[in-house]
């Protein structure tokens, strides 16, 4: 790519061309202008009313105006109560899994399935159609998996462990949900990594091997290093991830037993849909946002910096 | 080098991915299968007499839930590809000084608009769409898809815009051909790939969303597919074998999707997705 990025010498243009030359400079942004436009509308005024309401009194009787402001009481409330806490370590406990297993069984996962061989385009064709299916259906079929007389229990049952409380105790529930998440983005970090090992230079992995490193060494200690800027990314990209992740500890347990899965996206939703307290569920909404944009300015630094014009 | 005792240990992970993907979906299947006595009297068999009864009860339900999915997911694509091939074109242009700021700009903002968690920004889109008269509404919850959807496929858009060589472009101005035939009769036709890729991926995406597809329409109208699957999921908890036949009905279009844009998925997403 970078190849083709680099601009074809021509002849210095000649100055009654230098008017039409600050002209298409200017034009191609206006072809962004729609899409601006839309997303002022839908992504940025809701964020401003999102915000809005974290500093205002709103409940289920005015949702759509009259907000009286309140100031940081909201803050101060989400901030006092334990619950936001206990949601902000629980996120962080998903976090943790989940880069684990993006980063450490992704980057295994990905040295095997970049080798060609027998069924490793099957296996990744059959990943990805699982990433592609919605959460709902893969997370129903993981319920009844993991249900206390489900087929998993069963199996163990036959070797005589359990039945494990996957789902139903709160001490499991949380790394059970952390568990399916992971599973559910495994394919995405494999497929990412694979590519960015395909990309590796064939002559860099003959030297080593000639050089008599074995499989793995050449793993860890080459492909590994050259893979650093695409793990960093990943690695961004999953804390993000855990913070945005929903779907799933929607459908396994609405953030129960009791409150052992409320994280802070689930938190904040049912704190606005369920209680119909907008105003809290906004607040642990921003709060959880500062978060996310502490992990944003490097990843945004890190693209720009990838993609020198 | 690859060894022996090496190659076995491919073979190992290759299993264990393997079972650890295709077990659950194969029980998706067994299960919609199964009658209803079956899955009460013993849940995990898998010596059963096979029937169809549970793909009848629900087959008018899901196929309605179709209906209103495939009406969502085709305008949400449409529209998000009319919206972000342009974008892409507009921020894959080179261009110096201020207006080189402003695409940095831009560009941060998709980035950090990416992030934010959907479960959070549906609380104030619900009252945005309440004020505009577009709250319970199919138009509403197809424009908060777009606005989803939107910084995502410009993001994965953009690297192809900017592989377009420029020396076509500097031939058309030659020809005197103005910005907006050079992206009509160039920019496009070699986006061709970076659009399917795309829009295979939005629709996926927009097929599963479910956030939005529950809160956002009214009680009572045909819901979406993820809203039919989403209150399944509440109601009848112990249904299984008609959730799953609902699960595998709703996800055939996903299906067809896949086994078209399988390859080019892959390829795009393994060089677009990080960049």
């Amino acid at each position: 790519m970078s190849g083709l990025a680099t601009k074809v010498p021509g002849v210095a243009a000649p100055p009654q061309d230098q008017q039409a030359r600050h002209r298409s400079a200017i034009t191609p942004l206006g072809f962004g202008v729609p899409a601006a436009v839309v997303l002022v509308a839908m992504a940025i005024y809701p964020l401003v009313v999102l915000f809005q309401m974290s500093v205002s009194d709103v409940g289920p009787s005015n949702i759509v105006g009259g907000w009286s402001f309140v100031g940081l009481d909201n803050f101060a409330g989400a901030l006092g109560d334990p619950e936001t806490w206990y949601a902000l370590w629980r996120t962080l406990g998903v976090c943790a899994v989940l880069l684990t297993s993006n980063l450490v069984l992704g980057f295994i996962c990905a040295s095997v399935l970049a080798e060609p061989g027998r069924g490793s385009g099957a296996v990744l064709g059959l990943m990805v159609f699982i990433w592609a299916l919605p959460p709902l259906v893969s997370g129903s079929v993981w319920k009844f998996l993991l249900d206390d007389s489900g087929a998993l229990n069963s199996v163990l049952g036959v070797v005589g462990v359990g039945p494990v409380p996957w789902l139903s105790s709160p001490a499991a529930a949380l790394w059970t949900v952390a568990g399916v998440v992971a599973w559910s983005a495994l394919p995405f970090s494999t497929l990412i990594l694979r590519g960015a090992m395909l990309a590796v230079p064939k002559e860099v992995l003959e030297a080593a091997a000639i050089d008599g490193a074995g499989f793995w060494t050449t793993r860890v200690r080459i492909v590994l290093p050259l893979l650093r800027p695409t793990m960093w990314i990943l690695a961004i990209l999953t804390v993000i991830y855990a913070f945005k992740s929903f779907d799933f500890v929607y459908v396994l347990t609405e953030g129960g037993p009791g409150s052992s899965t409320n994280t802070l996206p689930v938190l904040s939703y049912y704190t606005a849909f369920t209680q119909f307290d907008m105003s809290t569920g906004a607040t642990v909404a921003v709060l959880s946002m500062v978060v996310v944009a502490v992990c944003a300015v490097p990843y945004v630094r890190r693209i720009n910096a990838e993609a020198p014009q | 080098m690859i060894t022996a005792p090496q190659r076995a240990l491919f073979a190992v992970v290759k299993v264990v991915l393997g079972l650890a993907y295709a077990v659950p979906l194969a029980w998706i299947l067994v299960t919609s299968f199964k009658s209803t006595t079956q899955v009460l009297t013993d849940p995990n068999g898998v010596v059963f007499a096979p029937t169809l009864d549970t793909y009848r009860e629900v087959v008018g339900e899901g196929a309605a839930a179709i209906v209103t999915s495939a009406q969502i997911s085709v305008v949400v694509t449409v529209v998000v590809v009319a919206l972000g091939v342009p974008a892409a074109f507009a921020a894959a242009a080179r261009l110096s000084g201020r207006a080189a700021r402003v695409i940095a700009i831009a560009l941060a903002g998709l980035l950090v608009l990416q992030m934010i968690p959907q479960p959070m920004t549906v609380i104030p889109l619900f009252s945005v769409l309440a004020q505009w008269g577009l709250l319970n509404t199919l138009p509403g919850l197809i424009l908060a898809d777009v606005a989803v959807m939107l910084p995502f496929a410009t993001m994965l858009l953009r690297p192809y815009a900017q592989d377009v060589p420029r020396a076509l472009y500097e031939a058309a101005v030659m020809d005197g051909a103005g910005p907006w035939r050079s992206f009509r009769s160039i920019t496009v036709p070699m986006m061709r790939n970076g659009v399917f890729t795309v829009a295979s991926v939005v629709f996926i995406n927009t097929w599963g969303e479910f956030v939005y597809a529950i809160n956002l329409l009214p009680p009572g109208v045909v819901p979406p597919v993820s809203g039919l699957l989403a209150a399944q999921n509440t109601t009848y908890a112990a249904n299984w074998n008609g959730l799953m036949a609902l699960a595998v009905l709703t996800s055939l279009p996903l299906v067809v999707v896949f086994a078209i844009s399988q390859k080019r998925l892959i390829s795009g997403l393994s060089l677009g997705a990080v960049k």
